[in-house]
C-alpha cells in the first residue's frame, strides 16, 4: 500500500501555517533572535528561533500551546487515525516548574498525560504512541506511519511532532558547546553551532486506497525510508558518515529508485562543523554527480524532534511548487559544500524524487525518499 | 517467518537466558554496578560506569540476549542489527537529576554528560556504540510501556526487510528484557518461538520476571536441549 500525505500543518518561529514558513526562507530571512524567556548570561548564546506569543511556566506547556494552533479545522482528521507522536523532550516546561517550586512530587507518567492531551485535541480514538530518536524523531515516526500503511496494519495515521525552546534544552546544548554565539550558518566555511529552536506540527498519511475513497488532495508520498546507527559515538557523527550512508541506501532501496532519481536533498544542516561536514560526505559518496541541497535550520533554528517533520511539509511543497528552496544565513560554502549548497533558490529540473536526511545524539541517522 | 532467537532478564538478583535454559542468581549485589564484571559482557564495556541506570539495565539485557541467541558482538565488529525498547517513565529520573544538578550550581553550570541521558533513546545509542548495532535505533512508548506494541513493530521492520534483525524489550526501574528477533533464520539455528507465540507471552501481562520464565517453558515444551 503506497502511503500520501493528504493534510498537514504547522506553527514555527516564523509564525503559523506552511506559508509563512514558506515565504520566509525564500526572502531569505532569520526567525533566530534574542531569547527573552530565560536568562542566557551563563551559556554560550543567547540566540533561538522562538515562536512568539506563547507563555512560558504559566500553565499550559509550551509544544501543548503550538499544538492548539495546529488542530483547529474540524472535518480534517478521521476519528479513527492512528497516532504516532514524535518528541524528544514533550511538556519538560512541567517538570522545570516543579524542580525550580521545590515540590516533591515529580509528575508521574507525564508521557501519558502528554499523549492523552495531544489525543484529545487531535480529536482521534487511538491511544497512540510516543517515538523518540533524538534529532531523528520526526523522520522515524513517519517511517513507521509509512511501514504501518504498507504493511497494511493500518490505513490512516496523523503524526504530530513538537519541541520547545527551555532552559533545561537550552542548557543542556549549551553544556556540549553546540551552541552559534548568533544565528547558525549551515554549510558555511565559518559556521561554529546550532541555533536551536521550536516547532509544532502534523502530517496525516493515509493509503492511497483510502485517500482516493475520501477524495482527498494527495500532497505528497512517502515513497521509502531507512534509519540506521553509526554505533560509533554518543554526540559526534561518524567520521565516515557510515550510519547515514547507510540510511540512505535502505531509503533508496526502499522507495524502489536509483540516486540518479533524486532531484534534491534537504538536509539536516545544523550549522554544526561537523554535522555538515558529515552530510555532505555522505552525499559524495552516494551520488554519482552534485545535486541541491538545502537546510532550513538557518531561518527557524534546530526544532529537535520537529525538525523532520516541518522540513518533510517543505519538501513536499518545494516538489509541488518545482524549486528548491535557499539555504538561509548561508554566505560563503564551506569548500566541500561547493555545488551542493546555494544561498539561492533553484529550480527543479523534469519529475523528481527528494531525499530528506537527519541525524541525532546516539548516532542516529534517517533518510526519507519523498515525491 | 519471524522468530525469537533469544531473550535475556535480568533483575538485582538473577538474570536468565532462556533459549540456553540459564539462571544465574548473585543475590548478594545489591546494585547493578558489580554485574559488568561477572562476565555478562564478552568483551570490556569502556565507561560503563558513567552510564545513567537505564542504560545500564538496557545494555545487561541486551547483552544476555545476544548471549542466548548465539550473536557474537564487539564495538568494531558492525552489524545490521536494529534496537528497540521501551519503558513507561521515558528519562524521567535523568531529567529529575539533570535539572536538579543545573539549578544548584545557581543556574551557571549543566552538565553535558548528565543532560545526554535525558533523551529516551540514549541508553539505545550506548547499546549500539557497544554491542556494534547499525540498524535503526529508537524508543516507543504509549506511556504505560508498550511491549506488544515493540514486538509488532519490530516485527514489521523485519517483514519489510528494514533490517536483519532486531532487539526489542523493555525495562522497569528494577529489570529488563529483552529479544533477539529475525526473519527466516537459518535452518540450524534455534528458536524459542514464532512472533504470534511471543505475543501471547507478553500479552499475558504480568512481570518482566513472568514473561522470562513463560519464555523458558516455551523452550522447554518444544525439547530444546
Amino acid at each position: 500500500m503506497r502511503a500520501v500525505a493528504v493534510s498537514s500543518e504547522m506553527v514555527t518561529p516564523y509564525g503559523r501555517g506552511t506559508a509563512a514558513c514558506w515565504d520566509n526562507i525564500f526572502d531569505g530571512r532569520t526567525a533566530i533572535s534574542p531569547v527573552n524567556r530565560f536568562d542566557t548570561g551563563a551559556f554560550q548564546s543567547g540566540y533561538a528561533g522562538t515562536v512568539k506569543g506563547l507563555k512560558y511556566h504559566q500553565g499550559d506547556s509550551l509544544v501543548m500551546q503550538m499544538l492548539s494552533l495546529l488542530f483547529d479545522n474540524p472535518g480534517v482528521i478521521p476519528v479513527d487515525a492512528g497516532l504516532i507522536v514524535a518528541t524528544t523532550k514533550g511538556e519538560i516546561d512541567l517538570l522545570e516548574e516543579e524542580v525550580l517550586s521545590g515540590r516533591k512530587g515529580m509528575p508521574g507518567n507525564g508521557q501519558a498525560a502528554f499523549l492523552e492531551k495531544v489525543r484529545l485535541l487531535a480529536g482521534v480514538s487511538s491511544a497512540g504512541t510516543i517515538i523518540s530518536a533524538a534529532c531523528s524523531s520526526a523522520a522515524v515516526a513517519i517511517a513507521r506511519a509509512a511501514a504501518m500503511i504498507r504493511s497494511g496494519r493500518s490505513e490512516c495515521v496523523l503524526v504530530v511532532a513538537c519541541d520547545s525552546v527551555t532552559e533545561f534544552v537550552f542548557s543542556g546544548f549549551s553544556s556540549l558547546m553546540a551552541l552559534e554565539k548568533f544565528a547558525a550558518m549551515p554549510f558555511d566555511k565559518n559556521r561554529s553551532g546550532l541555533s536551536l529552536g521550536e516547532a509544532a506540527a502534523f502530517v496525516l498519511l493515509m493509503s492511497e486506497y483510502r485517500a482516493r475513497k475520501e477524495n482527498r488532495e494527495v500532497l505528497g508520498e512517502i515513497l521509502g525510508w531507512g534509519v540506521a546507527d553509526d554505533a560509533n559515538h554518543m554526540t559526534g557523527p561518524s567520521r565516515l558518515s557510515e550510519g547515514l550512508i547507510l540510511a540512505i541506501g535502505k531509503a533508496l532501496s526502499s522507495a524502489g529508485v536509483s540516486e540518479s532519481d533524486v532531484g534534491f536533498i534537504s538536509a539536516h544542516g545544523t550549522g554544526t562543523v561537523y554535522n555538515d561536514s558529515m552530510e555532505i560526505r555522505a552525499f559524495n559518496a552516494v551520488f554519482r554527480d552534485k545535486r541541491p541541497v538545502y537546510s532550513i535550520k538557518g531561518g527557524i533554528g534546530h526544532t529537535m524532534a520537529a525538525a523532520g517533520l516541518v522540513e518533510l511539509i517543505i519538501v513536499m511543497k518545494a516538489l509541488r511548487e518545482g524549486k528548491v528552496p535557499p539555504t538561509v544565513n548561508l554566505r560563503e560554502p564551506d569548500s566541500d559544500a561547493v555545488g551542493w549548497v546555494s544561498r539561492f533558490s533553484r529550480p527543479l529540473q523534469g519529475n523528481t524524487v527528494a531525499l530528506m536526511t537527519n541525524a541525532g545524539f546516539g548516532g542516529i541517522n534517517s533518510a526519507l525518499m519523498l515525491a | 517467518m519471524i522468530s525469537l532467537c533469544g531473550m535475556g532478564w535480568i533483575n538485582k538478583e538473577e538474570y536468565i537466558c532462556a533459549l540456553k535454559g540459564e539462571t544465574v542468581s548473585f543475590k548478594e549485589s545489591s546494585s547493578f554496578d558489580g554485574l559488568s564484571r561477572r562476565g555478562i559482557f564478552s568483551c570490556p564495556f569502556k565507561n560503563f560506569g558513567r552510564l545513567d541506570e537505564v542504560s545500564k539495565l538496557v545494555c545487561y539485557a541486551v547483552a544476555l540476549a545476544l548471549k542466548d541467541a548465539g550473536e557474537s558482538y564487539a564495538g568494531d565488529l558492525k552489524k545490521d542489527m536494529g534496537l528497540v525498547g521501551t519503558n513507561a517513565d521515558g528519562p524521567l529520573q535523568s531529567d529529575i537529576d539533570y535539572f536538579r544538578d543545573y539549578i544548584e550550581s545557581g543556574r551557571k553550570l549543566s552538565r553535558g554528560n548528565l543532560f545526554l541521558y535525558t533523551l529516551p533513546s540514549s541508553p539505545f545509542g550506548e547499546a549500539a556504540i557497544h554491542f556494534g548495532l547499525q540498524g535503526p535505533v529508537f524508543y516507543m512508548s504509549s506511556g504505560q510501556a508498550l511491549l506488544p506494541g515493540v514486538l509488532k513493530t519490530a516485527s514489521e521492520m523485519l517483514m519489510l526487510g528494514e533490517t536483519r534483525s532486531v532487539l526489542a524489550g523493555m525495562n522497569t526501574k528494577d529489570e529488563a528484557l529483552y529479544m533477539v528477533l529475525a526473519k527466516d533464520p537459518a535452518a540450524q539455528q534455534q528458536v524459542l518461538c514464532d512472533i504470534p507465540e511471543a505475543l501471547t507471552v507478553v500479552e499475558k501481562g504480568g512481570s518482566l520476571r513472568e514473561m522470562a520464565e513463560e519464555f523458558s517453558k516455551t523452550k522447554k515444551g518444544k525439547g530444546i536441549k
